[in-house]
């Protein structure tokens, strides 16, 4: 579950990101952020992430309030975590298996179980038979979901997706939507952002609207 | 245990790939690094072989008294009596002219000049051990001894020998201080190599973050391509110096053969080659470690 309780995000420059914001997400729920740029939405999943920490109130993430993790019980709650970003930060000095990989590799799993995994991974995105290609050499739509394969190789219980489909053409969003509702099926807590309602009315779960930092009603 | 060991294994293996993807520059730094431990061990070596042969010196302070040609056995005899009844002598030995002559024949092959002498030259002598070197005290031994009747030369000969072992003492703490500025100087450029490993890795780094990997997790391999620099640096210099000590060995062995001594110069040991092998190591883990740590300290994305 994801508790976000009067949350408020200040940047050092004095920008309220978030102005108090309470939204609940029960486990293996669905749920889009929706609203325009600056909304507050990325903040919102960085909070869940622990990638920034709220100025005011709380976030708990499986039963753990993100802002008072250290550093050791950040890293564990992250690889319990499917993180896709909008940039995909994917490391292009490795190829499609290797950047699938690296999660495992810092969970320290057995090369065995590695090979297993990533191709499992992989096989799920639709990115099987690119696995030696540097994703230099792969399209926008194949680099999110090969950055999808690296989020999922964990089997994480929780995927937080800012923006997933952001860079992407109809074809390819819906593509990538529809991995996240299959994923969500097999009962993976799904949060993400999008700007996109099209893409949301295809995903068929409850819609979160933030405007100007606040819940819009 | 069975995880620890494999996060550790495959550290090594990345250390070791990044060091192989930037052959030259992992080879300068390398060099730079192995010049640096060279010299001061290059000096250590050389001081230690001074110290060697200033050890076979004898250093304890002796005072020489020459006694006059014509001397006879009965002044000298009174002599060494008054010599014995002086205050802080602790062994007087008589040398009589013949055996100086014969060590004299022996020692400095010159048997056949000293062969066509008509008479020995040399004077009866007495060589003194002094209870204490304390230079005062020396001065007005000497002065003593100098009055004493027949005695025509008074001659201490120790003062070199003590100023070679204050130089091997100064050589050992100028070892010492330009080990330690030059320890400092691996562990910067180690630091420095490391740190720019870290920004062109820097995506990696971030990434790694972001999906959960530790500080320690990103440290890891940083540590272990700086250890493994200081490892190779330390090798490149026990190499270095060997080949050096190997190189110059037979000039200094002749030389020292010409002064009467069989010394040979020697290189380092097997254990001061291991010492500094996992000293530099120890150098380049530090290094490592000072330069990751500094870069990870800064605020987290």
């Amino acid at each position: 579950m994801i508790a976000f309780s009067n949350t408020v995000k200040r940047y050092p420059s004095g920008f309220e990101a978030l102005k108090g914001v309470t939204i609940e997400i029960a486990t293996g729920e669905m749920v889009a952020v929706s609203g325009h740029s600056g909304a507050g939405k990325s903040t919102l999943l960085r909070l869940a992430a622990g990638i920034e920490r709220a100025s005011q109130g709380s976030v708990m993430v499986n039963g753990q309030n993100v802002g008072q993790l250290k550093e050791a019980g950040l890293a564990v709650l992250r690889r319990n975590l499917g993180l896709v970003f909008q940039d995909h930060k994917l490391l292009f000095d490795r190829n499609a298996y290797e950047n699938v990989a690296l999660p495992l590799a810092i969970a320290a799993f057995p090369r065995a179980e590695v090979g297993k995994r990533v191709r499992a991974a992989l096989d799920k995105v639709g990115l099987l038979n690119r696995e030696r290609s540097n994703p230099v050499a792969l399209s926008g739509g194949e680099q999110q979901r090969l950055c999808i394969a690296r989020a999922i190789v964990n089997r994480p219980s929780i995927l937080i997706a800012d923006e997933p489909t952001g860079n992407l053409d109809q074809d390819y969003a819906a593509t990538i939507l529809d991995l996240f509702k299959s994923f969500n099926q097999v009962g993976v807590t799904v949060l993400l952002s999008t700007h996109d309602d099209a893409g949301i009315t295809r995903l068929n779960c409850r819609r979160v609207t933030l405007d100007q930092g606040r819940l819009a009603p | 245990m069975n995880a620890w060991l494999t996060t550790h294994i495959q550290a090594c293996e990345r250390a070791l790939r990044r060091l192989r993807a930037q052959p030259l520059g992992s080879l300068l730094s390398v060099l730079v690094i192995g010049i640096a431990i060279t010299l001061p061990l290059g000096l250590y070596t050389l001081f230690a072989n001074v110290a060697a042969v200033a050890s076979r010196v004898n250093t304890d302070p002796n005072i020489n008294v020459y006694l006059a040609l014509n001397a006879s056995d009965v002044e000298v005899r009174e002599l060494e009596k008054r010599l014995r009844q002086l205050a802080n002598i602790s062994r007087v030995q008589f040398v009589s002219r013949e055996s100086a002559l014969a060590d004299m024949k022996r020692v400095a092959n010159l048997a056949d000049l000293l062969a066509g002498l008509e008479s020995n030259p040399l004077p009866h002598a007495f060589t003194l051990r002094p209870s204490s070197a304390d230079p005062a005290l020396l001065a007005t031994l000497r002065s003593e001894i100098a009055a004493l009747p027949k005695v025509e030369h008074v001659v201490m000969d120790f003062a070199w020998a003590q100023k070679l072992k204050r130089f091997a003492t100064f050589a050992e703490r100028l070892v010492l201080l330009l080990g330690i500025i030059l320890a400092a100087t691996v562990v910067f450029v180690t630091g420095n190599t490391i740190r720019l490993q870290m920004l062109t890795q820097k995506d990696e780094i971030e990434v790694s973050q972001l999906i959960g990997a530790t500080r320690r997790f990103i440290r890891r391999p940083f540590l272990y391509f700086g250890a493994l620099q200081g490892l190779l640096a330390g090798g490149v210099a026990v190499a270095a110096v060997s080949a050096v000590t190997l190189w110059a060995g037979n000039e200094v062995q002749a030389l020292m053969v010409s002064y009467g001594s069989d010394y040979a110069l020697n290189s380092p040991s097997p254990a001061l080659a291991l010492v500094v092998i996992a000293l530099s190591t120890l150098l380049g883990w530090s290094g490592s470690f000072i330069s990751v740590s500094m870069y990870l300290r800064r605020p987290a994305n």
